[in-house]
């Protein structure tokens, strides 16, 4: 139906919209008015997507002078498909609605296979694809640099986006990618002697335009057409290609020196540690190449490939990464270095913010909107920006579906924790397993449970083998568990939903930050309870952690825990998060740590979780929560129509528009 | 858990919450709006029921399969599960051959992943009953297998009549299954065989039950306490619809009188009952019974079948009872109490109407609260305010 949001005019595909979707709307269209950025957290399953396409679409339709196009990020092919079919959908509304035959262009760039750049995409008005396409400096200059300055660019689920800008900005070098750049080089220097004997003149030509083309590229900057790299800012650009690597034997020459050093440093039996300058320096000392040259390294070797017209690009994905690599530890001097005597080479960026800085600096609206992404004020401290609206939503619901218990101990009073000192205790084992195995007893289907790491999920698995404990919970249900192989681990999960299909029941053991835990919806019955074993925090002994936590502490005042427990509580909020994936669905939420239930931790729970966890839920022993999670089981399973939710959870017009819904919807908000 | 020994004392029992049912949600959240969901749905039943003239099947073949598996000995029902639910059982058989005289039920019971039939389809409650108490000490063990029993069921309901209504009755405490083969393919040959399967869970939602009764057109429900279980079994007293497709056919039946000899009479000699001759405990010479109109064969009571001519025999008054099924009172209808004016007494109970709404008779007219309003749709079915208008007219 048509809704009116403070004077414009958006068309809705369904028949009723839930009170927080109105909301939401609400807050996407003052940020949009405003120009600015917005941080907006709605729990998943309240039809997030439909609500910001349908806005951004009729913003688009109203002003088309002042939004000229859409780009929404997601992280997974799925999540691309959903937008994609929701879309559609909208589409076809407006078709339906209006009459006219819909002149809106929208492209969706899914998967790396499927890459196209086709010149459309300048014109399309919604532009759906990963996250990449617009972060990752590799890609991003491919597909998005061309993108005008009035879109608005929308970033689902994008809880993890920090990560995702360091994964982006970060080198992985191994001894394997050393050897199999030194064949390249080879192949190169055979090609171009090849060529050099055939077609002399085409490497002229390529020499003549470096020194030349860069003018061009200027140009175009001055005009504002292309969205800046990240990879490379302006200042370089703008320089032209360095003499010593502009004929192409002087660049393969060039990279071998590279290389020859780089295989030279792995030789050494412990872990270094140093910043970009240092590499820097010790480079110029050893073997004399410049910071300069370092710069070009990527640009020069994209030129050199297309030259030589080499059509499958992949059998050079060695020598690229180490062109990469040279580009970024010569470009920017916050990144970090670490040898180590596996042969293990990483470039790791201390700094979200450097990779998503264009982003943020050209559009001139950018949604960050997730489930999960409280607390929010830390996203713009991190990724350094001003958002005009931080706002939560919390799910409006006509029966309460969701059931978070925090257990603190056993039926024996002992404490129940992941807590390094006593994770290995004999009694805290035990518990878990007593947990775990009076939750199979009660609760229908498929449970979920999280451990913290894999090394932790094996010992504890291992333990209650040994006890028994796995024998008698096999009576109730079958176990499944994930393992570190993608093969496995979805066989596992095929198996798992075989099982909570036809009645015999199953449990998957898995691992916060796991593959599951991110992108695997458990709907209804495939997750009728979800449980966390222990708070996951990352493992704090890494180096690159440390270096991260230093930085954060030295750049952003944020204090090493406090950013250790936003990122645990985010974690087990996305695990638990998996259980409920709309409004009809409902699961239990066990947090099976005592520290859960300290303020520090429970205060960064998403909203639409805290609000439901009462003091009646918090340091529970096994008992209580079984008798609580009987309980709420049995409510749950009793007839739950539509008629139901109507009036309440689920809005036609009609109810929407009356005065004290319109106060209700006004609580479900809360700016940060 | 089973190696346990039996845990028979209170104090040794788990924690429970016993409160709970009696505490008072201030934030008027969960268990009130679940509550008057419930509500709403008991009255939406009755509404749906006194639509119009829906055809019944009043010849049902029911079979009942008891879950018998380990989690049975749960004692959140007291003194526990399985005690618990028998004697409901037994009181369930009584009042559905009270409301269904020509109809017949079976027992199954399922434990160890195997099935077990108790007693065979039959029409005469005393042996179902027996059986049932007898059940009681029975043990618990292993995990309940629902592909078995509802083959078990299915076995013997495939070769019944169309024009009988097939159905079964699950009470499922256990939330797993172990199953020999894909119940999903059985589930499909239940549904080409219009057999309806119902489930009442004793724990929680299992989707399966929740996919085997959507698509075999039955009833799934879980229970809160004993009383909303005692509650939803007795839904299932009522004939359900027919399937438009199910056949139509006249059926034989005899009317035997009940024929009082006294010993006076001198003509009257004792006979032997025939529904005693498999049974040797009973007392066998009696004078009167009811007597087959077609082959004369002896009967102590109705309903049977007749053992010599396969005749089904019911009394008048049987007959009689079922007919409040097919044309049920119809519902009152409900307003809100600020727009009634007049005596605010229910026509029934003569309380004080104090709820939010109220209902009225469309016929009489009279004014009835919510309890009495349940009252006379479940039990009586007949509206207190027009037979009094009957009798005064």
């Amino acid at each position: 139906f048509r809704l009116n949001i403070e004077g414009l005019l958006v068309y809705f595909p369904y028949d009723y919209i839930y009170p927080e979707q109105y909301s939401y709307m609400l807050e996407l269209k003052r940020t949009l008015d405003a120009k600015g950025h917005g941080v907006l957290e709605m729990p998943s399953g309240t039809g997030k997507t439909i609500s910001l396409l349908s806005l951004i679409v009729a913003y688009q339709k109203a002003y088309p002078l002042e939004v000229t196009k859409l780009v929404y990020c997601s992280r997974t092919v799925p999540e691309i498909e959903k937008v994609v079919e929701e879309l559609r959908k909208l589409m076809d509304y407006y078709a339906k609605q209006t009459g006219v035959k819909n002149d809106f262009l929208a492209l969706a760039l899914s998967s790396r296979k499927n890459l196209c750049i086709h010149p459309e995409i300048l014109h399309a008005n919604i532009v759906v694809y990963s996250y990449h396409y617009l972060l990752d400096p590799k890609i991003a200059d491919l597909v998005s640099k061309e993108l005008a300055k009035k879109s608005v660019v929308v970033f689902d689920e994008a809880h993890n986006i920090d990560n995702v800008c360091i994964d982006s900005m970060s080198v992985n070098i191994t001894r394997r990618t050393l050897d199999r750049c030194q064949t390249n080089v080879e192949t190169l220097q055979n090609t171009i002697s090849r060529i050099k004997e055939t077609d002399a003149a085409k490497l002229r030509e390529e020499y003549r335009r470096l020194v030349e083309g860069l003018k061009e590229a200027n140009v175009a900057r001055e005009t504002d057409i292309y969205l800046s790299n990240p990879v490379l800012p302006d200042e370089i650009l703008q320089e032209a290609v360095p003499g010593s690597i502009r004929t192409a034997e002087h660049f393969v020459g060039f990279i071998k020196r590279f290389l020859e050093y780089l295989k030279a440093r792995l030789r050494i039996h412990h872990v270094v540690q140093e910043s970009a300058p240092q590499f820097l320096k010790d480079i110029y000392e050893k073997v004399c190449i410049d910071r300069k040259p370092l710069r070009f390294c990527a640009k020069r070797l994209r030129s050199l490939l297309r030259t030589l017209e080499i059509a499958d690009i992949a059998d050079f994905s060695a020598i690229t990464l180490i062109s990469h690599f040279a580009t970024l530890v010569s470009t920017y001097s916050k990144g970090n270095l670490f040898v180590t005597n596996f042969g293990f080479f990483l470039y790791s960026c201390m700094d979200p913010s450097i990779a998503i800085k264009p982003v943020f600096g050209r559009f001139q609206s950018v949604i960050i909107t997730s489930g999960t992404l409280s607390p929010l004020d830390i996203y713009p401290r991190i990724l350094d920006f001003r958002p005009v609206t931080m706002a939560s939503f919390t799910m409006t619901l006509a029966r309460t579906c969701l059931c978070p218990l925090i257990v603190g101990r056993g039926n024996d009073q002992v404490a129940m924790t992941s807590k390094f000192e006593t994770r290995e205790d004999f009694a805290v084992i035990r518990n878990y397993g007593n947990l775990l195995l009076e939750m199979s007893a009660i609760v229908p289907d498929g449970i979920v449970a999280f451990f913290t790491s894999y090394i932790y999920m094996e010992n504890i698995v291992a333990s209650w083998y040994e006890q028994g404990i796995l024998e008698n919970i096999q009576r109730n249900k079958l176990i499944f568990i994930e393992t570190q192989d993608a093969a496995e681990t979805s066989m596992a999960l095929e198996k798992y939903q075989e099982a909570c299909e036809n009645g015999r029941g199953a449990i998957l053991l898995s691992v916060a930050r796991g593959k599951v835990s991110e992108g695997i919806d458990f709907v209804h019955h495939f997750g009728r309870a979800v449980i966390m074993f222990g708070v996951p925090y990352v493992y704090t002994q890494s180096r690159i952690l440390k270096a991260r936590l230093e930085y954060l502490r030295d750049q952003f005042q944020i204090r090493e825990n406090d950013f250790l427990t936003f990122d645990a509580m985010r974690h087990a909020a996305q695990c638990v998060g998996r259980a409920i994936r709309g409004k009809t669905d409902y699961g239990l939420m066990i947090f099976a740590d005592k520290r859960y239930a300290r303020a520090d931790k429970r205060g960064k729970l998403p909203r639409w979780i805290q609000e439901h966890l009462t003091d009646g839920s918090l340091n529970l022993t096994i008992d209580e929560t079984v008798q609580l999670s009987k309980h709420f089981l049995r409510q749950m399973a009793q007839p739950f129509r539509r008629e139901d939710q109507l009036g309440l959870s689920l809005l036609t017009l009609e109810q929407l528009q009356s005065e004290d819904m319109l106060q209700k919807i006004a609580q479900i908000a809360q700016q940060a | 858990m089973d190696e346990e020994p039996e845990r028979a004392k209170r104090w040794e029992g788990g924690y429970e919450r016993t409160w709970e049912v009696l505490k008072e949600d201030e934030s008027g959240s969960l268990k009130a709006t679940v509550d008057d969901i419930l509500f709403q749905a008991k009255r939406k039943r009755y509404m749906f029921e006194g639509h119009g003239q829906v055809r019944l099947g009043m010849m049902r073949h029911l079979f009942v399969i008891i879950d018998s598996s380990r989690s049975m000995e749960d004692q959140d029902l007291k003194p526990n599960r399985l005690t618990s639910t028998l004697k409901l059982m037994e009181f369930f058989v009584e009042e559905y051959f009270d409301q269904n005289p020509i109809s017949q039920i079976g027992i199954i019971t399922t434990k160890n992943k195997r099935a077990e039939k108790l007693t065979d389809l039959a029409g005469n409650p005393k042996k179902h009953i027996a059986a049932l108490k007898k059940a009681v000490d029975g043990t618990c063990v292993g995990e309940p297998s629902l592909y078995n029993s509802l083959n078990v069921a299915m076995q013997t309901l495939k070769h019944m009549p169309a024009h009988t209504s097939k159905e079964i009755l699950v009470i499922f405490s256990s939330l797993t299954t172990c199953d020999p083969a894909n119940i999903y393919e059985l589930i499909k040959t239940l549904n080409a065989l219009k057999i309806r399967v119902s489930v009442i869970g004793l724990s929680a939602e299992v989707r399966v039950c929740t996919i085997l009764t959507r698509e075999t057109g039955g009833s799934y429900n879980v229970i809160l306490d004993e009383s909303h279980f005692k509650e939803l079994l007795m839904l299932h007293v009522k004939p359900p619809p027919a399937s438009s497709s199910s056949e139509c056919s006249l059926i034989r039946m005899g009317f035997p009188q009940h024929v009082i000899a006294s010993i006076s009479d001198q003509d009257a000699k004792p006979s032997f009952s025939m529904s005693h001759l498999d049974s040797t405990s009973e007392p066998g010479l009696t004078l009167g019974g009811y007597f087959c109109p077609q082959c004369r064969a002896k009967y102590t009571e109705l309903p049977v079948e007749c053992k010599v001519c396969g005749l089904t025999l019911v009394s008048a008054p049987h007959l009689a009872r079922s007919f409040h099924h097919l044309f049920p009172l119809e519902a009152f209808q409900e307003t809100p109490l600020e727009e009634y004016e007049g005596e605010r007494f229910c026509e029934a109970c003569q309380g004080e109407l104090k709820d939010k709404s109220i209902f009225t008779c469309q016929a009489c007219k009279k004014v009835f609260c919510v309890e009495c309003d349940l009252f006379i749709h479940d039990t009586l079915h007949c509206c207190p305010g027009c037979m009094q208008t009957d009798r005064t007219s």
